[in-house]
């Protein structure tokens, strides 16, 4: 990016640092080369969730104009391939998916106080009508797959007399779904145009790392210790965990850890081999398909393996080999590569 | 950007390079109501995952460590008195009134209804009004809210900002003076950390009477997105306001502004600079003793000292996860670090460690 800056220049000691115009060029930015791998395997990941989230959109609405209990299932269904292609490229939290909070909006998560519960019924308890502009100002809690996955999957909701395909319901699901599909669609294309300012500027490298770092300790703190129990009060709760009125938590941890595999770990690997830690590559390599082995056969809901001691032990295997795949890239990749996420850098005040 | 680029050229300034007259240079840096208290306060993360308020000696000994209920940020030294404030990080639903001898606890203050506090606080000079200030979640407005230490901390005064998201306030050395981040950035405590107003963000330097609550003075930053959240002043009233830009992580805008002699200005390092302090500020220190100023960039990993009348950086080092800044006597700083290191620099002076301890120093030293 090219900037005009007038450097205050007062004392005659004062260096004036040389403003410099960003460039692709690989000779004076050798990590030029990760990022356009990085930006092209996240570009593949942006693609895959506004294909699924147009779909959801077009199914919901099918669903809507002539409702059926197989309209429902397949709508359930595409509503559970556009939340793992969202998965899949979670863990990017910066560039074009921090603008108006893109991320929340797709998952605004997690909710202690049930936002999502209590604004599906200040938005259903009169006719009054549901506008896309309506979902613009209603808020994260609103614009989303968790609003989504209340309507078609919360038990206590579907028992009601507003469940689905109840007419202002469905208009509400029409609208969720197609706001989602809208935002799948702006991220893509936004991240298409932020190719030139990803690839010019060093300090992307660094932060891409870092959000596969969060991501990684997202998924073993708050998606995995949290309710399994490990953390805070001590006790199991797969209210803790996202996506349980669907009992896709576990189905999803899969799929962003297939995501940090085929949309970040060919560069980062790259790079690490580049750096002279190739067996430190070989060794996270082996740990995400470590992680991976756990499934398909924990492709299951979280709730009944909380329940059981002896079930619970499957869930404990999963949690440790993320743990050791968190430590490989967290702890010992990132002081290799001088990468750190801090107690007070990634606090934010 | 066009705009940003426009707006962000930084004006050349300082008509005169008097030196500033400095009295008591051979006394301790005098922080609001440390006379007489050779120690530096700050919340830690302990390793067990709890969390406390430790003090150490500019030595790099820690005195004590308090243990409170969750995370906390800043605080302020009460003056004329052995009482140290802490606040809970934002949101922070209460504060803590240590005795900054022992550590103890002497009271835990809840944040009033519909309220909570930001992590920082300042006392007038006679160490009876605590103002600290605090969001009002439903609303999104700014207050500061005045509080009477000698009725067991009663709420007795609010103050409108007239703004949206408050972070560090401190005393101007006329004693009469507020002088406030006002971060712009508009958060609720049901929607986590989000940052729900990044588009309209407004922030502003302010300046308030600490009697009536009447803003003297709103200075805005060159771009809407550059939270102005940190703040301190020299003894001579020069003012220095700290940002944490909310834009793209390859723009690099100034981070500092200063206030002198009714000129609000920002300061330019150079983009190799900015680069290195990665759009973020965490603290900002002028030093009483002399013309420097030091800040901290965790998200750069990079504490550096600037010369405050010529914004000539005299002094930078690489401190993993640094954050908290205090003027040592002398002349130098002390910097703290999420892992546990405190690090001595000065002009002239590159950084050396003086301690490393098992506990994480969150944002600020007091």
């Amino acid at each position: 990016m090219k900037r005009l800056t007038l450097t205050l220049c007062l004392a005659s000691t004062l260096a004036i640092a040389p403003v410099m115009a960003a460039s692709t060029n690989s000779a004076d930015n050798p990590s030029a080369d990760y990022r356009k791998q990085w930006h092209s395997n996240i570009l593949t990941g942006y693609q895959s969730l506004a294909t699924q989230s147009q779909a959801l959109a077009k199914r919901a609405e099918t669903y809507c104009q002539a409702p059926s209990p197989e309209g429902l299932e397949k709508t359930k269904q595409a509503w559970l391939e556009a939340f793992l292609a969202w998965q899949q490229v979670r863990f990017v939290d910066f560039g074009p998916v921090e603008q108006g909070n893109r991320a929340w909006q797709f998952q605004f998560w997690p909710d202690p106080k049930n936002l999502v519960a209590r604004k599906a019924s200040y938005l259903l308890k009169d006719d009054a009508p549901i506008t896309p502009e309506k979902i613009s100002e209603s808020g994260v809690a609103v614009q989303g797959f968790p609003m989504a996955e209340y309507l078609l999957y919360d038990q206590a909701f579907n028992k009601g007399e507003r469940a689905l395909p109840v007419d202002h319901t469905c208009k509400l699901l029409v609208a969720v779904t197609r706001h989602i599909a809208d935002n799948g669609e702006t991220l893509t294309r936004d991240w298409k145009r932020f190719q030139s300012n990803y690839l010019g500027s060093e300090q992307y490298t660094d932060t891409t790392i870092r959000a596969a770092m969060a991501g990684l300790e997202i998924l073993e703190e708050r998606r995995l210790a949290t309710p399994m129990g490990l953390r805070g009060n001590g006790k199991r709760s797969v209210y803790r965990a996202d996506a349980w009125r669907s009992e896709a938590s576990l189905v999803a941890a899969d799929a962003s850890v297939r995501g940090l595999k085929h949309h970040f770990l060919p560069a980062f690997s790259k790079l690490l081999k580049d750096r002279g830690q190739a067996d430190l590559a070989e060794n996270i390599d082996q740990q995400f398909n470590e992680v991976l082995a756990n499934f398909p056969e924990l492709d299951r809901p979280m709730a009944p393996l909380l329940a059981d001691d002896n079930a619970f032990r499957s869930l404990q295997s999963l949690y440790i080999d993320v743990t050791q795949l968190t430590a490989l890239v967290n702890d010992q990749a990132a002081i290799e590569l001088g990468v750190v996420r801090g107690f007070n850098s990634s606090d934010g005040d | 950007m066009p705009e940003l680029t426009r707006r962000s050229l930084i004006k050349t300034a300082f008509a005169g390079s008097a030196a500033l007259t400095l009295s008591g240079c051979n006394i301790l840096p005098q922080k609001a109501g440390n006379k007489g208290q050779q120690q530096y306060t700050g919340a830690i993360g302990l390793p067990d995952g709890g969390f406390a308020v430790g003090a150490i000696a500019p030595d790099g000994k820690m005195l004590w460590q308090s243990p409170v209920q969750t995370r906390c940020h800043s605080g302020c030294n009460r003056p004329g008195t052995a009482e140290v404030l802490f606040f809970e990080r934002r949101p922070g639903w209460a504060f803590y009134v240590l005795n900054s001898k022992t550590g103890g606890q002497l009271h835990r203050i809840e944040a009033a209804g519909g309220e909570h506090f930001v992590g920082h606080g300042v006392f007038s000079t006679d160490g009876r009004f605590l103002y600290a200030p605090v969001n009002r979640y439903e609303s999104g407005e700014g207050i500061i809210a005045v509080y009477d230490s000698h009725q067991r901390y009663q709420r007795v005064n609010t103050f409108e900002l007239n703004g949206t998201g408050p972070h560090q306030i401190t005393l101007h050395p006329d004693g009469q003076t507020l002088i406030v981040g006002l971060g712009g950035i508009l958060t609720h405590p049901d929607y986590d950390r989000i940052k729900l107003n990044l588009g309209t963000m407004e922030p502003a330097l302010i300046l308030m009477d600490r009697s009536f609550g009447e803003i003297l003075a709103r200075f805005q930053p060159s771009h809407h997105q550059l939270s102005t959240r940190h703040v301190d002043v020299a003894p001579d009233g020069t003012i220095y306001a700290a940002y944490q830009y909310q834009g793209p992580a390859h723009e690099l805008p100034p981070l500092v502004a200063m206030y002198n002699n009714g000129r609000y200005e920002e300061i330019a390092f150079g983009e190799a600079i900015h680069r290195e302090l990665g759009n973020y500020i965490a603290s900002i220190v002028a030093h009483p003793e002399n013309d420097l100023v030091a800040i901290a960039s965790p998200v750069g990993g990079t504490a550096l000292i600037f010369n405050g009348r010529s914004g000539e950086v005299v002094e930078k080092a690489t401190i993993a996860d640094c954050a908290g800044v205090e003027a040592l006597a002398g002349g130098d700083f002390l910097v703290s670090s999420g892992r546990g290191k405190l690090v001595r620099m000065g002009k002239g002076k590159p950084a050396a460690e003086i301690a490393s301890m098992p506990v994480q120093w969150d944002h600020h030293l007091v």
